[in-house]
């Protein structure tokens, strides 16, 4: 046997017969089989129960109704807290009535805005004026993200984008919200 | 060691603390024996995986073709009509039990079966030959034969059983709807003297007593009962709760005089 | 790259004895289907293994669909098997895996049984695997009452029933499993530890001694 000093023991000790560079001994064949049976049904067996706990992300979005939030006439320039309920298909949880917040106010130029209270560092919820040190602004108590009052967050604090906005529609003088818009 | 050792002599492996033990039954690797060996990876490893691909590969074809079975609703405690049936494999012991009546139920549940678990449990000490082959050891082998032939028929009994016993539930729910809707009601049980408590019975009683009167899993026999006419229209009536579960009330709902001629029929069967 | 990080782990561990006992044992000829077609009874010792690996994998993503709780585990059940596409082969898997476990428990044990293959020196295994059945056994009847349906619900109720005609400890034992009177909410939160925790934990364990031994004594030689 005049093999390279490189070559692993394991053919050796089989007593397999040299081998040029480019050939495979026997074992190593069995050993690629092997694997490539064993890969075959290592995905028969993984890829039903994986393609079924991404079905939630593959499934499309029901669309989200608007929903009724507040008069007009109860709007002002200052933001002010709005709850409203949603019934939504939670998996097996059906019809359950889940309740969601906004900041609605009007902005200078007259427009409604309707403010996510989810700050965008971490989840946590902001509250609009609530600290002292940071007045007219919407301040977020996990780790002191600020953001100004059309949402936008303000440089040098720990949230890299605005708060999300919800889609809404006035009709018969009523505000109704719909779904959220990330504006990261 | 080619030199004679002194018995009382201890020799110790690399462990100084744990002695050398003398003979061990430990049977000789099989690069020792002659005959085709082959080394376990990769090339039997590879038979028995080819072996699986296919196994694999009819198993998927039965999962997707056969979705495993859901009732429509969730368990009802309340529904009186629905006849339990384990899992196939248990099917064996639960029909086995039902030739016990309700006072040995222990000799079926527990004594027999926990029996036959000993002695398989036992099997190595109990068939201690060093023959193997199954033609050597006729005891083993047609103990064994029998005892998986009597699983097998259990099975298929209880199987068999339980589909009568839907059968004959379902023939007297649809009766009982015939009976509900009210328009076609002219040879209704009892407005003529035509009641056949027989036909009564099988309608009413049987699912769960037996056709046979011999009482299934779900309710007792009712030969031989020690009672008076009167007690069993009040059974029939008002239902009773006993050692073998609930019998609901209601289930025969006729005129007074027919649950008496129904139970002066079962009072019959002595 | 692999090598490398192989070769370093097995200076410190001397790693390669163990894969090695296991990869290069020398397998007899008497239980290779390649030279003997017969010989495919000694396949489904393996076969019992591998649908055990397919149980586990599926059962451990079903976990992740279950809720174990009289209100929503019939629901989270339907759920998986109408809504969640592929769903129903998940659970499909887990029960009809259930059913070919029993199947081939059973083919192996008949072939350990008229092959002798439990004698001298391997009794131990046999009892190992007799306790292995009756896990497995366990699993099943632990099982069938997780979807929650009638089906499920009445068989527990009569196999509970039956579990108490046992003597003196029969009372114990039933309101051990359904950890109360009535079947109902304490029980399906029993039944489903048992079911994914206890169980398996002792069917890993027996498991482990199985092959152990197996490997230790070789398996048995020809008839």
């Amino acid at each position: 046997m005049n093999e390279k000093p490189k070559q692993p023991q394991t053919s050796e000790t089989f007593g397999e017969t040299a081998k040029t560079k480019d050939e495979i001994s026997r074992r190593q064949f069995l050993t690629y089989t092997l694997m490539g049976t064993g890969g075959f049904m290592a995905s028969m067996l993984i890829i039903p129960p994986l393609r079924a706990t991404l079905d939630s992300v593959l499934q499309k979005k029901q669309e989200e109704p608007m929903v009724a939030v507040a008069d007009v006439s109860e709007i002002t320039d200052e933001p002010k807290r709005f709850t409203f309920t949603l019934t939504i298909d939670d998996a097996w949880v059906k019809n359950q009535k889940t309740t969601f917040t906004a900041w609605v106010f009007k902005s200078e130029n007259g427009d409604i805005m309707a403010l996510s209270p989810i700050c965008t560092h971490l989840g946590c919820t902001v509250d609009w004026n609530s600290n002292p040190k940071y007045p007219e602004e919407f301040f977020c108590p996990c780790h002191g993200g600020r953001y100004s009052k059309d949402g936008v967050n303000i440089p040098g604090t720990p949230p890299s984008s605005p708060l999300a906005v919800y889609a809404y529609e006035v009709k018969d003088g009523k505000l109704y919200l719909g779904k959220l818009i990330s504006r990261s | 060691m080619a030199h004679e050792r002194n018995k009382n002599d201890v020799k110790y492996v690399g462990d100084s603390r744990v002695k050398v033990r003398k003979e061990k039954l430990y049977p000789k690797p099989y690069s020792e024996y002659p005959g085709k060996t082959e080394p376990f990876f990769p090339n039997f490893l590879l038979k028995e995986w080819m072996a699986a691909v296919v196994f694999l590969g009819a198993f998927m074809v039965l999962v997707v073709s056969h979705p495993a079975p859901l009732e429509a609703t969730p368990a009802d405690p309340n529904d009186t009509s629905y006849i339990p049936l384990p899992d196939w494999y248990f099917l064996f012991l639960y029909q086995f039990l039902k030739y016990f009546p309700s006072g040995t139920a222990v000799w079926g549940a527990v004594i027999i079966p926990g029996f036959f678990a000993l002695l398989f449990l036992l099997a190595p000490w109990l068939d201690r030959k060093p023959d193997r082959r199954p033609s050597k050891r006729p005891i083993a082998t047609s103990l064994m034969l029998i005892v998986v032939a009597g699983i097998v028929f259990l099975t298929y009994e209880a199987v068999v059983q339980h589909k009568a016993q839907v059968e004959a539930m379902e023939a007297s729910a649809a009766q009982h709807a015939q009976q509900a809707a009210p328009a076609p009601a002219p040879q209704d049980q009892g407005t003529t003297a035509t009641f056949d408590p027989e036909a009564a019975y099988m309608q009413s009683c049987s699912a769960c007593h037996g056709q046979d009167l011999a009482g299934t899993a779900a309710a007792p026999s009712l030969i031989a009962l020690n009672l008076t006419v009167d007690e069993v229209v009040d059974i029939i009536t008002n239902g009773r709760s006993g050692s073998q579960g609930v019998m609901p009330p209601g289930m025969f709902s006729g005129t007074e005089e027919q649950k008496k001629q129904l139970a002066e029929w079962v009072l019959s069967h002595q | 790259m692999i090598q490398k990080v192989y070769d370093w782990l097995d200076e410190r561990l001397d790693l390669s004895p163990i894969w090695r006992d296991i990869a290069d044992h020398e397998v007899p000829e008497h239980v290779n289907p390649a030279h003997h077609f017969s010989a495919f009874v000694y396949c489904f010792g393996g076969l019992t293994f591998f649908t055990v690996v397919i149980q586990i994998l599926s059962g451990m993503f079903l976990a992740m669909f279950y809720a174990p709780d009289i209100v929503n585990a019939f629901n989270s059940v339907k759920y998986l098997q109408t809504e969640v596409s592929f769903g129903y082969i998940v659970r499909g898997m887990h029960h009809w895996g259930a059913s070919v476990v029993i199947v081939m428990l059973f083919l192996h044990t008949l072939r350990v049984f008229f092959t002798g293959a439990y004698k001298a020196p391997r009794e131990m295994n046999w009892v190992v695997g007799v306790l292995l059945f009756a896990v497995i056994l366990g699993l099943g009847f632990t099982g069938y009452l997780l979807p929650w349906d009638n089906k499920a619900y009445f068989a527990t109720k009569v196999g509970l029933q039956i579990a108490e005609v046992v003597p003196v400890l029969g009372p114990y034992v039933k309101h051990f499993l359904a950890g109360g009177d009535i079947v109902g909410a304490e029980t399906i939160t029993r039944f489903f530890a048992i079911h994914v925790f206890f169980l398996p934990a002792i069917l890993l364990l027996l498991l482990g001694v199985h092959f152990i031994l197996i490997r230790r004594q070789g398996i048995a030689g020809p008839l």
